[in-house]
């Protein structure tokens, strides 16, 4: 299964309600280029998608929330699989793309999931309710379905094969840095629930 | 009985309209923990580390619930990585409040090294910072750290010293 597969069948699932938090890594250009709205916080942080989402979650719970972490990100910061555990924030999904591999570093050297380490049962041992593995296309799509419609958090492992997809279009390319995608996605925040988050002057 | 400290401190997280509370316990703030938990109006979301933390507590910021992250000054050290990025690449502000562990007249060995690094990391990473040793500070202090945090998208902290907090036994 392939990464760029993969996110193009959660974007027939995820809608303009929805929010969602990614990894560093090529996730963030691959899912610009199918989802370039401004529903997404392009995290720059390793082991941050799961709790920036956590947060995101929690403080709006009518929203459909997803983590898109890896498998590098998740060991990052595995504590925070616990917090959610404690938390169970119904409103979250978390979907690691594991491709068992530090990617974006030359040669792609091994993560700890390209052996024994498990990260589905890490999740379902920090409490979470609802854990997946899928290898195929097929039951990514099936399980995701799912787990954004079951009222409950939880968390999906796809296991993909490493590679960047090549061919996005000049027009769907990613060029924003952090700053601008921050503000486009607090933008988008405070007009989806009207509300004002940084006001021209701050009050006390 | 909550302790005049934690009510201060809760007093001006709800005149800055903070709903969030992020933390990982220390001695030196123990009863604003407890009295977060308790407090009906906030939420408090304990963390397994400050890292972790900060980024619970920026992506409460970033979607309105204004948040902060309550931790010893240790966790600094521990949450580093997680602010330079989310204040220098994303420009996501998190305010810290955290006690001042090492400060001249430190009882224990081991908080020392706390007091060494904390002022040279806040400074490193070019985060305003307020250190506070008198109650009637505590609710402005807060409310300052705050509204900064909301004008400079970046992050702040303010910093409780003795006599204001207990060094813990």
């Amino acid at each position: 299964m392939k990464r760029y597969e993969l996110l193009k069948q959660l974007a027939r699932l995820v809608t303009a309600e929805d929010l969602v938090v990614t990894s560093i890594g090529g996730v963030k250009p691959e899912w610009y280029s199918l989802m370039p709205s401004n529903g997404t916080m392009f995290a720059d942080l390793l082991g941050c998608a799961t709790p920036f989402a956590l947060g995101v979650a929690l403080n709006l719970p009518h929203r459909r929330v997803v983590a898109l972490d890896t498998d590098g990100g998740v060991l990052f910061n595995l504590g925070a699989l616990c917090t959610v555990g404690k938390e169970l924030p119904p409103n979250l999904t978390i979907i690691v793309l594991d491709n068992e591999r530090y990617e974006g570093v030359v040669g792609g050297p091994p993560t700890h999931t390209s052996g024994r380490v498990d990260l589905e049962r890490i999740a379902e041992g920090s409490g979470i309710p609802c854990t997946a593995t899928v290898r195929e296309i097929e039951n990514f799509f099936e399980s995701a379905t799912k787990m954004l419609s079951d009222g409950q958090v939880g968390l999906l492992v796809a296991k993909i094969e490493p590679g960047l997809f090549k061919d996005i279009p000049p027009e769907r390319a990613k060029e924003s840095d952090g700053i601008e995608d921050k503000y486009r996605f607090m933008r988008h925040i405070e007009k989806l629930e009207k509300i004002s988050i940084r006001p021209r002057y701050a009050l006390e | 009985m909550e302790s005049r400290l934690a009510s201060l401190v809760i007093e001006g997280l709800k005149r800055a309209h903070v709903r969030f509370v992020v933390g990982l316990p220390d001695s030196m703030l123990a009863g604003v923990y407890v009295a977060a938990e308790k407090d009906p109006d906030i939420r408090y979301v304990a963390v397994t580390n400050e890292a972790e933390g900060a980024s619970v507590a920026a992506g409460t910021w970033i979607t309105g619930g204004r948040s902060v992250l309550v931790m010893e000054n240790s966790g600094l050290r521990a949450a580093c990585e997680a602010l330079a990025r989310l204040g220098l690449v994303n420009g996501v502000p998190v305010t810290m409040l955290m006690g001042y562990r090492g400060d001249l007249g430190e009882r224990f060995h081991w908080g020392v090294n706390h007091g060494m690094t904390m002022e040279p990391i806040l400074k490193a990473l070019r985060i305003p910072y307020w250190i506070i040793d008198r109650e009637e500070q505590i609710v402005p202090a807060i409310g300052r750290a705050v509204v900064h945090g909301i004008s400079s998208l970046y992050h702040t902290a303010v910093v409780f010293r003795t006599p204001l907090v207990d060094e813990g036994k």
